[in-house]
């Protein structure tokens, strides 16, 4: 009842005043237009949202959720010329971070660190030095885990947001430091090479060739980059996969090199704690056998980069294990050179094979005493026997008779003053100087006197290695000066060919054969003669040619009359020996350069011999049998 | 006992019935894509859910049966049972991210706030239309309907849960311009009204509300922090596109990228997977269920009536823009439901006893006077 009552007041306020309700009433109409306001309002923002935007948040929902990963293509393997492998690759698997995938890292960091073997504080250092890198590249903070770390991060990945573990193919050299300067190294790329390389290429943090063939023949080894598209939760953790486009791996890489040569060698130059450089050639193609530069890099040192400390002791090194040798660093040729100037005397008609010249220990020359290396004399010497006993005085006569531009001239046709060509960065041109280039480069007439030096090898003179080496190819092989090359076979993963060896004559002598001939005798009776200056060399059942020299260091005055073991290390001679074997029909060509070796024959000369021996072993051997 | 009238089966309106189950289908299937929720973590929010809409479906049905008139009385009763529960959760209320806004039931959570909207749309259509006056209420007037919505407002703001009290203080506003003010009512309450404003600023906002708001203002500064939800809502909305990426394909909410996906993010989901034309078929479903509430209002037999369905449309409408601001970028995350679409059952509940006044006030828009038929008895 009291209900009623109440409901009774209400109704008898309705009816007093219908035309209120009216007024009321027409408010709402208002009110209606504030709502479809309101509703416009939300429609535009949704046509904002999801038609002008549209195409730009689905990108970031796309962002949000799919990882892509690269897949880091094996590198390309690098064999010897039989196939044997000395250069390959194994994974190794690194933890990586992923900012964007990161929840509460400091606790991450904190449980991580432990089973990495490692200070919460280094890790915290690693992701403070990647802090410039974008939120979605993952920031290393550890190599080469071991199976067991791995295996405990893989099973407990849900423990550790934002934490990746990722394979990556690092470098395996099965014959430990052959041929290390030749080969090269790795290292993450540069900032510089990140900028240079082709766009997509390459990324930051990428492994890439340094040095050596490992740089110059990148683009063959690197492969291509795989791609694995992952869809990730808002913590970071995997979902599924999407797609994955599989890595191509790089491609192989056969050498011209031989394992045997290169190791003999090696070891020869090692167990000497000897500095300089050992090539092997083949005389009728240019392909290089070995190509040794001693002392070695250490390849180990540079896998995961090297180490500061590391890389202050190669370069203080005063032996410079960084520099190959073998087309990098050049000298004066010394004896080697007679060669080219016996060839000059010989094809300008300056002499013949019979010409006799009388070596009395010195030769006079304007007001200047020039000395033979063998103070007592030779005597009469003609060509043969001033090869084989490397007589001064008659190459002084020859050498002063044709002059320095001849001199030049036939040494760069047999391949000296100008780059090999072969696969090497910072190949060395050296130096076959002539009065042209005096008055340009030193700004002083050419004297007289210092053709005499350079026709013994001295002077301005200076050549590497393997431009001996070619020298002595070019002489063996009648003339052809044939590019050194050290790539035999590349072969891509399926398997294809996709460059071999071609033999490439860069220049050729022509008309020259006989002179070519005499010179190969003398250069055989400096190992087989009785009096050679390399009968040290000899080998039962081969016939070797070649030549020895010795580079003066300095002339030093002060030092001529101490005995050679005195003399400081740095300022004693350079030992040469080159030759080519067999001498009747020459297959091989070898050069051996000793620093401070002293003398060609006994320094350079068993090096040589072991090279030799090595090559010719099968053959050796059936002939003693 | 009630005899029901022949003509209120005739008055019950389908457009408003076949409006509520639309929205509520596509609520339902929206909650279903949005709280697929990882494996052995219970019942699904979806079915808890679909337990609501029932029990909703009773509700509807028992507050259609009487006159809407009697609420006048009943809203003492209700009044004061909620402010109780708003007082008893306060002392025994489970606590969520520091505040205190459940009361656990058992079956459901009760959060008293949500009911404390409709009570207070109720108390003030019954006080409004008992005292009527149609010149402007002076403050004088007003002492009342304030002191009532400053109670549970207070209560609630303690919890403490700004969105809700701040609801509280929009509803009272709606409703209190639409009758109509004083001139001198109008100045001093607007100006005390912000004068209250600066002071909460400076003195009774929690650290976290602040906060809030300041990543609304710059929300690209903090990107995984307090702007995250905010980006994260617009980067499903608007990756949604034009068509949307499909229903149950939606990768911000299905990868949990999407905060909240299921309550107060819900929308953002149903944007995502059905993109700019799922969502103009939604809003426009939605909005017109508003605009008929007002035609209800405009339709109804007194002032109650009027005053009433203008109410629950307010209590739905400013909820839902509020929502849907926040979810599309323009408001900072306050916590306000999308009614009807985010998970929740005393939202739910509220809103559908708010539709069932509507119906009610619908289905007896004729004056007893003008029936042929039987009389309302008690």
């Amino acid at each position: 009842m009291r209900l009623k009552l109440a409901f009774k007041e209400v109704q008898e306020i309705e009816e007093r005043d219908d035309g209120a309700l009216d007024l009321l009433k027409k408010r709402l109409v208002a009110v209606t237009v504030v709502v479809l306001f309101f509703f416009v309002v939300i429609i535009l923002r949704l046509w904002f949202l999801q038609i002008t935007n549209g195409v730009e948040y689905e990108k970031r929902a796309y962002g949000n959720r799919v990882r892509i990963r690269q897949l880091a293509p094996p590198r390309g393997h690098i064999l010897d010329r039989f196939g044997r492998e000395i250069v390959t690759n194994r994974p190794s698997f690194n933890v990586a971070l992923l900012q964007e995938d990161s929840h509460d890292l400091s606790d991450v960091l904190e449980r991580l660190a432990p089973i990495l073997n490692m200070e919460v504080s280094e890790l915290w250092e690693k992701v403070r030095e990647a802090s410039g890198t974008p939120r979605y590249l993952p920031i290393l903070l550890k190599e080469d885990i071991d199976w067991k770390t791995l295996a405990y991060l893989e099973n407990h990945n849900h423990e550790f947001s934002g934490i990746r573990t990722e394979v990556q193919p690092v470098r395996v050299y099965r014959y430990n430091d052959l041929a290390a300067n030749v080969i090269g190294y790795l290292g993450s790329i540069s900032k510089q090479e990140l900028a240079e390389a082709d766009s997509g290429v390459y990324s930051g943090g990428d492994i890439v060739g340094k040095r050596g063939l490992e740089r110059l023949r990148e683009s063959d080894l690197r492969g291509e980059k795989g791609h694995s598209y992952t869809e990730v939760d808002s913590k970071g953790f995997e979902q599924q996969m999407l797609k994955a486009e599989e890595p191509l791996p790089g491609r192989e890489i056969r050498l011209t090199l031989d394992v045997d040569l290169q190791q003999i060698a090696e070891s020869y130059m090692d167990a000497g704690e000897k500095s300089g450089a050992v090539v092997a050639m083949e005389v009728n193609t240019g392909r290089v056998l070995a190509a040794v530069s001693a002392p070695t890099i250490h390849i180990q040192d540079f896998i995961g980069g090297i180490s500061s400390t590391k890389w202050k002791e190669l370069l203080d090194n005063p032996k410079h294990p960084l520099i190959n040798k073998v087309a990098q660093a050049t000298y004066p040729p010394g004896s080697t050179y007679k060669m080219v100037t016996a060839l000059a005397g010989l094809a300008k008609g300056v002499i013949d094979e019979d010409t006799v010249f009388y070596c009395p220990g010195r030769y006079s020359f304007g007001n200047r005493t020039y000395r033979c290396w063998k103070h007592s004399g030779h005597g009469p010497v003609d060509l043969e026997k001033a090869i084989s006993q490397s007589c001064d005085v008659y190459f002084y006569q020859v050498a002063q008779r044709v002059g320095v531009d001849s001199l030049a001239e036939y040494a760069q046709k047999l391949g000296l003053g100008k780059p090999t060509g072969i696969e090497m960065e910072y190949e060395k041109a050296g130096l076959t100087p002539t009065k042209k280039w005096k008055l340009k480069n030193r700004k002083a007439k050419w004297q007289e006197g210092e053709t005499l030096s350079v026709g013994i090898g001295q002077g301005f003179n200076i050549t590497s290695p393997l431009q001996i080496c070619l020298m002595t190819a070019t002489i063996a092989n009648g003339g052809k000066v044939y590019r050194p090359q050290l790539v035999e076979q590349v072969v891509d993963p399926e398997g294809n060919i996709v460059e071999s060896f071609k033999p490439e004559i860069t220049s050729e002598l022509t008309g020259v054969d006989h002179y070519l001939e005499a010179i190969r005798k003398g250069m055989e009776e400096v190992v087989q003669g009785k009096r050679g200056t390399a009968r040290s060399v000899a080998i039962d059942g081969l016939r070797i040619a070649g030549k020895t020299g010795t580079a003066q260091v300095v002339k030093l005055a002060q030092y001529k009359h101490l005995k050679e073991e005195d003399i400081p290390y740095k300022y004693r001679d350079h030992a040469w020996f080159t030759c080519f074997a067999p001498a009747d029909n020459p297959e091989i060509a070898v050069t051996v350069l000793v620093e401070h070796g002293l003398h060609g024959g006994s320094g350079a000369g068993p090096i040589a011999k072991a090279v030799l021996k090595q090559y010719f072993s099968g053959r050796l051997n059936q002939i003693v049998q | 006992m009630f005899r029901v009238d022949r003509r209120l089966f005739e008055n019950f309106d389908m457009v408003l019935m076949i409006l509520i189950c639309l929205v509520c289908t596509m609520a339902f299937f929206n909650l279903y894509s949005a709280s697929s929720p990882p494996k052995g973590y219970g019942a699904a929010p979806y079915i808890k859910q679909a337990y609501f809409f029932l029990i909703c479906f009773a509700l509807f049905v028992f507050v259609i049966s009487f006159d809407y008139q009697e609420l006048h009385f009943w809203n003492y009763p209700f009044y004061i049972f909620i402010i109780v529960l708003l007082i008893l959760s306060y002392f025994v209320g489970d606590s969520a991210g520091g505040a205190q806004r459940w009361i656990n039931m058992g079956f459901l959570k009760l959060q008293p706030s949500e009911p404390a909207k409709l009570m207070l749309v109720i108390t003030l259509a019954s006080y409004y239309s008992r005292k009527e006056i149609n010149d402007g209420y002076s403050l004088k007037d007003l002492a009342m309907p304030i002191a009532l919505t400053a109670l549970p407002f207070v209560l609630i703001l303690k919890q403490p849960d700004l969105g809700t009290a701040l609801m509280l203080g929009i509803i009272f506003v709606s409703m209190t311009v639409f009758v109509k003010l004083k001139m001198s009512a109008y100045t001093i309450l607007g100006s005390s009204g912000i004068a209250l404003g600066v002071f909460a600023w400076e003195r009774l906002l929690k650290p976290y509300q602040k906060q809030r708001i300041q990543t609304f203002l710059n929300p690209e500064n903090d990107p995984m922090g307090h702007g995250y939800q905010i980006l994260q809502s617009k980067i499903a909305v608007g990756s949604g596109g034009k068509f949307g990426k499909g229903y149950l394909e939606g990768t911000q909410g299905h990868l949990h990228f999407l905060p909240e996906r299921h309550t107060d993010f819900a929308f953002s989901v149903w944007g995502e997977e059905w993109g700019f034309t799922g969502s103009l078929v939604f809003l426009g479903v939605y909005f017109f269920l508003l605009i008929w509430g007002l035609y209800v209002a405009m339709n109804a037999k007194d002032r109650f009536g009027v005053l009433l369905s203008f109410g629950v449309v307010m209590l739905i409408f400013w909820q839902a823009v509020i929502n849907l601001f926040m979810i599309m970028g323009f408001l900072p995350v306050v916590g306000i439901p999308l009614p009807l679409v985010s998970y929740g059952g005393s939202s739910l509940i509220t809103t559908m006893l708010g539709l069932a006044i509507l119906m009610n006030v619908r289905m007896r828009r004729f004056h007893a006077s003008m029936s042929e038929g039987g009389t309302r008895v008690a």
